[in-house]
């Protein structure tokens, strides 16, 4: 009976036991994906995906070396001391298969040079295999066949915003400085004006005060609309509560025009007002929700025992509503630290994370790896903010959902 | 009540504060460089702009782009002592609301298609000084619209080339073709000696099939001629006509045979682009041949520091091409300022055609440019741009959504073997629909 009836719930709680698993892992495998591609170099991201790392892959050109050169070079390449072919100065001069050819076909002591086996004398046989062969040999060169490294690279050429071909701690060490533009290998590269190091203080500075004001402000208005009688309370109410449905583009080009003509284009006060305004009305719903859903009785006592509304609000009804004060926080640093068209259109010289991400990648692309390095940058922040509020955002969920 | 409207209030107030000093002082900046430059001076004509005007310009162009432009307008900075205030987007929202709200006196855009969006707030050309005689009339039919010359095109790319490795060339014994038979003959050779043609590859996200896209205008060029490119923009050939359907067998045969092209049908569609070109140029090179614009030149050197142009790799011509294809930065003007008019009357003067050439940012459709170029590469593609009977802009690009979209399915479903004329019939209706006809 005992063992059926485990059987019997199994089976029950299979499907959604299933479906959960199957949703988890379609969320975190993309993740993991890009995670693990954010480790691994430009040339290794660019030929082979992330998941090779787990799997040995197969070296080009060894079974051909093997064949044509081991028996003499060394399987090492090292046997012949007058051609070392581990030595970089020597392998180097031959850059592409034809240029080999063309250096196999002297003979060495009146002898052919491959001659056990001979390479085959047609060159659309010949020129294949000697092109796997110079990859392996360029690879014997540079210190023996690597396995999967992983590397720090894309989150350092993230932050300091390079974009040459190698990598920015590659490039400082072999004072490459035509790759670097600009760049002086010094901790100020940290900030320097490409980079995501600056982006991320850009974003601070936009994301910290609109949260504060839009809290600040938020809990004035609620407050009042929740415990102060006047008159249209409800309609302004509900006009502020209506606001919310007016899409933020259709502002883009008025404001816009507004902020050029008083000069407070790309500037940061002007991101902070657009940001507090479209912030505020759906702050003050919450808000609001939450502080009248308070028990009426202890504001009325507080109120018999001669507090005023400024007394009353900032020892009763702020320290009753952190839950929802966290959330919005939440929310609210959330929103503006992701926001992209209101920073890219309003602050183009002080370029935040988001923006700064989409110039950190060339035209064509061709440097998408430095991207998955930038998107990890990007989420610490937000991830921190998350985590130290994140037992006040489950219960600020419910804020103002059921009313007292 | 009050008490709490205070701090509101000191809010509202500081804002205002704030945003008032923020305003800029209009104090004329007569510091500027005011020096008479001799030899300068003589060739560029401020159209009466004063130093300290501000000139301010909107443009795709970043890094060195950037720097390449910037040394192009220095020289009438230095004459004329305008100032110049850029940004640079690549972004059509943000060059949306600022034409809407502030207008750039002068736009650089990779197509002309901010005319028909904004053509009422644009200046003509003509009128704000530009010198038309310095350009070929194609050029001039291009930038027109209703009439008026509100577009110039200041630099252009070619793309109907194709790279590939001269010495590779030589020691299999290939030659370059001249007419698209021996083209023809030599994928044909090359396929039979084992040696994969062409590298096809055009993965590029959502914008899939772009490259494809390219080649078959090419082939198009090549068959058809450039007017029955232009016929098919404006509507009066049918994007499935006998001609268009004739382009895509080639396109499709090679594009997806594996003895054609890296990879077969599976290589053409997952295969990047820009990896489309490495694979001809890496050590162990997997195809002979790699059709792109002329920006691969600059990828190949970046990839491959070592190989040296001329020998390792080279472009030549489309085979038997009867018109150029090819991408331009096109000028457009906002307003009728002094310093915009300086700014158009530099540019499209020969002297600025020749400033253009010598810094070596693409090449320059301005007469000017011609003879003025230092890079062997620029020199080669300006040779192929000056001598080409026609110039045709991106079918895609020109004719926009929907059909873009069509086109690059239309490729997808053909690589992947569908019937060809199942899958161009969205893509002419949706040519039927932009054009109406």
């Amino acid at each position: 009976m005992n063992p059926l009836r485990t059987l019997n719930r199994i089976f029950h709680a299979l499907p959604i036991n299933l479906a959960l698993i199957i949703m988890c892992v379609l969320w975190i495998v993309p993740t993991l994906g890009l995670f693990v591609t954010s480790f691994r170099d430009r040339e290794a991201v660019r030929t082979t995906g992330w998941w090779t790392i787990f799997t040995p892959q197969p070296v080009v050109g060894e079974t051909e070396y093997t064949t044509y050169c081991a028996s003499c070079h060394g399987a090492k390449g090292n046997a012949l001391p007058q051609a070392n072919l581990s030595d970089p100065a020597i392998v180097n001069k031959y850059q592409r298969d034809y240029q080999l050819l063309a250096y196999l076909k002297q003979p060495i002591n009146g002898q052919p040079h491959v001659q056990n086996p001979a390479l085959p004398g047609n060159p659309n046989q010949s020129l294949p295999i000697l092109g796997k062969i110079l990859v392996y040999m360029q690879k014997l060169s540079s210190g023996g066949a690597k396995g999967p490294s992983l590397t720090l690279s894309n989150y350092v050429d993230a932050l300091v915003g390079y974009k040459g071909t190698n990598s920015y701690l590659q490039d400082c060490a072999s004072g490459n400085t035509a790759a670097l533009l600009g760049l002086n290998c010094t901790a100020s590269d940290l900030t320097s004006p490409a980079g995501m190091g600056i982006a991320m203080l850009n974003s601070i500075i936009v994301t910290v005060p609109v949260t504060l004001l839009v809290i600040t402000l938020a809990a004035f208005a609620a407050y009042a609309f929740a415990w102060l009688d006047f008159k249209g309370r409800q309609w302004l109410f509900a006009i502020l509560v209506g606001l919310q449905i007016v899409p933020l583009q259709m502002a883009l080009v008025p404001i816009s025009r507004l902020y050029s003509a008083v000069g407070m284009q790309s500037t940061f006060l002007g991101i902070w007002l657009f940001h507090v305004g479209f912030g505020l009305p759906y702050a003050i719903y919450l808000m609001r929700n939450f502080i009248g859903s308070l028990p009426k009785e202890i504001f009325e006592s507080a109120y018999l025992d001669g507090a005023n509304h400024w007394k009353s609000f900032t020892t009763l009804a702020l320290p009753l509503s952190v839950p929802a004060v966290a959330s919005l926080g939440i929310y609210q640093f959330l929103w503006v630290w992701n926001d992209f068209l209101v920073a890219k259109i309003f602050l183009t010289s002080h370029p935040v994370l988001t923006v700064q991400i989409t110039n950190l990648i060339d035209p064509r692309g061709s440097n998408w790896n430095i991207l998955t390095g930038a998107a990890f940058l990007s989420f610490i922040i937000p991830m921190v903010v998350f985590f130290a509020f994140q037992r006040f955002f489950v219960r600020g969920m419910l804020a103002g959902s059921v009313k007292g | 009540m009050s008490t709490f409207s205070k701090p509101i209030i000191a809010l509202v107030v500081i804002a205002l504060l704030a945003a008032a000093c923020a305003t800029p002082t209009p104090a004329p900046t007569t510091a500027a460089t005011t020096e008479a430059p001799t030899a300068i001076s003589s060739t560029i004509d401020c159209m009466g702009a004063k130093s300290g005007d501000t000139l301010t310009l909107m443009y795709q162009w970043t890094g060195s782009e950037e720097v390449s432009a910037n040394k192009i307008f220095q020289p009438l900075v230095d004459a004329c002592g305008i100032k110049i205030s850029a940004e640079s987007t690549r972004d059509a929202a943000v060059l949306d609301t600022r034409v809407k709200s502030t207008p750039p006196d002068i736009l650089f855009w990779p197509s002309s298609s901010p005319v028909s969006l904004y053509q009422d707030k644009m200046v003509n050309m003509t009128t704000d000084g530009a010198d038309t005689a310095n350009y070929a009339s194609y050029w001039i039919d291009l930038g027109t619209f209703s009439n008026t010359l509100y577009a110039i095109p200041v630099k252009a790319d070619i793309k109907s080339i194709i790279w590939y490795s001269p010495a590779r060339f030589q020691a299999l014994g290939y030659t370059v073709p001249t007419t698209f038979a021996d083209l023809q003959t030599l994928v044909d050779k090359m396929a039979t000696d084992g040696n994969v043609p062409w590298s096809m590859g055009f993965e590029n996200g959502a914008a899939t099939g772009w490259t494809g896209s390219d080649f078959i205008q090419d082939l198009l060029l090549t068959l058809q001629g450039p007017q029955y490119v232009l016929n098919i923009i404006n509507g009066t050939t049918p994007y499935n006509d006998p001609g268009v359907v004739a382009a895509y067998q080639i396109y499709q045969k090679w594009a997806s045979d594996p003895k054609y092209t890296v990879g077969g049908a599976n290589g053409t569609l997952n295969t990047s682009f820009l990896n489309a070109i490495y694979l001809v140029f890496q050590p162990n090179p997997e195809a002979m041949m790699v059709k792109q614009s002329g920006f691969a030149g600059g990828e190949i050197a970046t990839q491959f520091p070592t190989l040296v142009y001329g020998t390792d790799y080279d472009f030549f011509a489309f085979p038997g091409i009867k018109g150029m294809q090819g991408g331009a930065d096109w000028m457009m003007a906002f307003s009728s300022s002094n310093a915009a008019k300086a700014m158009v009357a530099y540019l499209t003067s020969a002297y600025g055609g020749k400033v253009w050439a010598q810094t070596g940012f693409d090449e320059s459709p301005n007469k000017g440019a011609n003879g003025n170029y230092t890079d062997p590469q620029l020199i080669k593609k300006a040779a192929a741009l000056a001598s080409a009977q026609g110039f045709t802009p991106d079918l895609g690009d020109t004719l926009g959504e929907p059909f873009t979209s069509a086109e690059w399915t239309a490729i997808i479903q053909v690589v992947q073997g569908t019937d060809i004329a199942t899958a161009l019939a969205p893509a002419a209706a949706a040519q039927k629909q932009i054009t109406g006809k």
